[in-house]
């Protein structure tokens, strides 16, 4: 089980986070949706301790650390048994796909060579790049890159998967891969919490969505609640000004195939 | 022009000149590499006083001209000693110290300042998500640095140090100042007896521009192998 209780923290004389609390199952998949600003990036962060929370309480399984005053030995720990998403992939520069993958293995958790590069191979193929494994990430599309993050996320073997907007960053025609890959590891069974813009995964894969604004948790439920009967009015506009936009993207996307069409007629 | 002074003695002088440049210039380099990546961690990572200390020296070691340092060096720092000697009645003499020693210490010093910068600079331009995503799969700050920060910030480092490299190699040029006998040194001595200075510089100028290009191709080679990471063409 991952809880998370009474997160705050500000930057400067900023408050992004008012005090969150968050709790999920193994096999659950969390959907933090909200508007930019509302914190959603700054809960993952501070749950990898890649930001120092100002107060709250994080527990993983059995382990449970003030998320103040946590040792770097406890946060050591704590990463090993969190994987994390990058929203701009991360990828290291200067390994190739199956060193990122493998790096976390040998060098954190000291597992021999072998048995690490057969781990690191097998989920790369789960993400469906079993024919790169020797690229660096500067020959990889954004898609890939994105696959190879998760790849390095999940080979980890972690209870939890944050997921940093991991689509934000991608080409639109390059999004569906990457959420498909979520898909099937949600259906795996994998525990995730996933910060995100994409309506449909929200729908499709969240055991619980939550709708967050101005730091505070506004609203959360099942998916078909949160959607379809949304009890708060700041998140029936979000939700609408979202459709808007996704609806105009959309419009968008087809004009712009209808001019390459005709483009390519002339 | 004197073609024949050109082409023999002050070839020949030049050449026996070459080792003597090029071992002030390695052991200097060799001495100021890792000095001045110390000092660019310490700067980076901003360690309270050593930081400020090393950017106040910087500063001066960058900003005075290095003839400047180098007779304050040769000349005053003798004499500095040579005071404390007769004092504590000491069996040792100060002025038979070997100018080498001086242009090591002036040479390494100077391009420190230079390095140090080089340095820092590479070690910012790594990106921060390099170094959250080592930490994010379960790194310390020092295996994070090591492998991931490091290699990343040597590579981009590589054209600058091969600048400040050629630089050190010009400059060496001064320690004939010190009576040292360098490429410079002895041309200009062989140049001495029959006056033959134009001739003199032409040489030197020569044989400087091939050993720089020289230089310059390996350094290009290095850098090349180094960054394939890089290099590499989109798929």
């Amino acid at each position: 089980m991952i809880a998370v209780k009474n997160i705050k923290k500000s930057f400067g004389s900023n408050q992004v986070l008012k005090g969150i609390d968050l709790s999920l199952e193994k096999g659950d998949v969390v959907v933090i949706l909200g508007p930019s600003g509302s914190g959603k990036t700054t809960i993952l962060r501070c749950i990898n301790f890649l930001e120092r929370a100002d107060e709250g309480q994080l527990t993983i399984g059995d382990m449970q650390v003030d998320l103040k005053h946590a040792s770097s030995r406890e946060i050591l720990k704590l990463r090993k048994r969190t994987g994390f998403v990058f929203q701009n992939y991360a990828l290291f520069a200067n390994k190739t796909a199956l060193q990122n993958v493998m790096l976390g293995l040998t060098v954190a958790r000291k597992m021999p060579k072998a048995q690490a590069e057969k781990i690191a191979k097998a989920a790369l193929d789960r993400v469906g790049l079993s024919e790169r494994y020797d690229y660096y990430p500067s020959q990889l599309s954004g898609g890939q890159q994105q696959r190879v993050g998760i790849a390095r996320a999940v080979a980890l073997n972690p209870d939890v998967i944050l997921f940093d907007e991991p689509t934000s960053a991608l080409d639109p025609e390059l999004i569906g891969e990457v959420l498909g890959v979520m898909k099937q590891l949600a259906h795996e069974g994998v525990t995730m919490i996933v910060v995100t813009h994409e309506m449909s995964f929200a729908r499709d894969v969240a055991t619980n969505v939550i709708f967050m604004d101005g730091g505070v948790i506004v609203e959360q439920g099942k998916p078909e609640e949160i959607f379809d009967n949304p009890k708060e009015e700041r998140t029936r506009q979000f939700l609408k000004r979202i459709l808007l936009e996704d609806e105009a993207e959309s419009q968008i996307a087809q004009a712009r195939e209808k001019a390459r069409e005709a483009q390519q007629i002339s | 022009m004197n073609w024949e002074f050109i082409f023999k003695d002050g070839l020949i002088a030049g050449i026996q000149g070459i080792p003597v440049s090029l071992f002030v210039t390695f052991v200097s380099m060799l001495i100021a590499l890792p000095l001045s990546f110390l000092c660019a961690m310490g700067r980076f990572k901003r360690v309270p006083v050593l930081s400020q200390l090393i950017t106040v020296i910087g500063s001066f070691l960058r900003g005075t001209p290095l003839v400047v340092q180098l007779f304050i060096v040769y000349s005053g720092f003798p004499s500095l000693l040579n005071v404390l000697v007769q004092r504590n009645g000491w069996d040792f003499d100060p002025f038979g110290i070997s100018p080498y020693v001086f242009a090591f210490v002036v040479f390494s010093l100077n391009v420190l300042g230079t390095l140090t910068e080089v340095f820092r600079s590479s070690l910012s331009a790594v990106g921060k998500e390099q170094t959250e995503a080592a930490l994010s799969v379960g790194l310390n700050h020092f295996q994070t640095n090591c492998l991931i920060v490091i290699p990343q910030a040597l590579v981009s480092a590589i054209p600058n140090i091969c600048n400040e490299f050629l630089n050190l190699f010009k400059s060496t040029s001064l320690v004939y100042m010190m009576t040292i006998q360098d490429i410079l040194g002895k041309v200009r001595l062989v140049a001495a007896e029959g006056y033959d200075y134009t001739e003199a510089y032409v040489v030197i100028a020569v044989i400087y521009f091939v050993l720089g290009f020289t230089m310059e191709k390996l350094f290009q080679r290095m850098e090349g192998n180094l960054k394939t990471y890089k290099a590499a063409p989109q798929v």
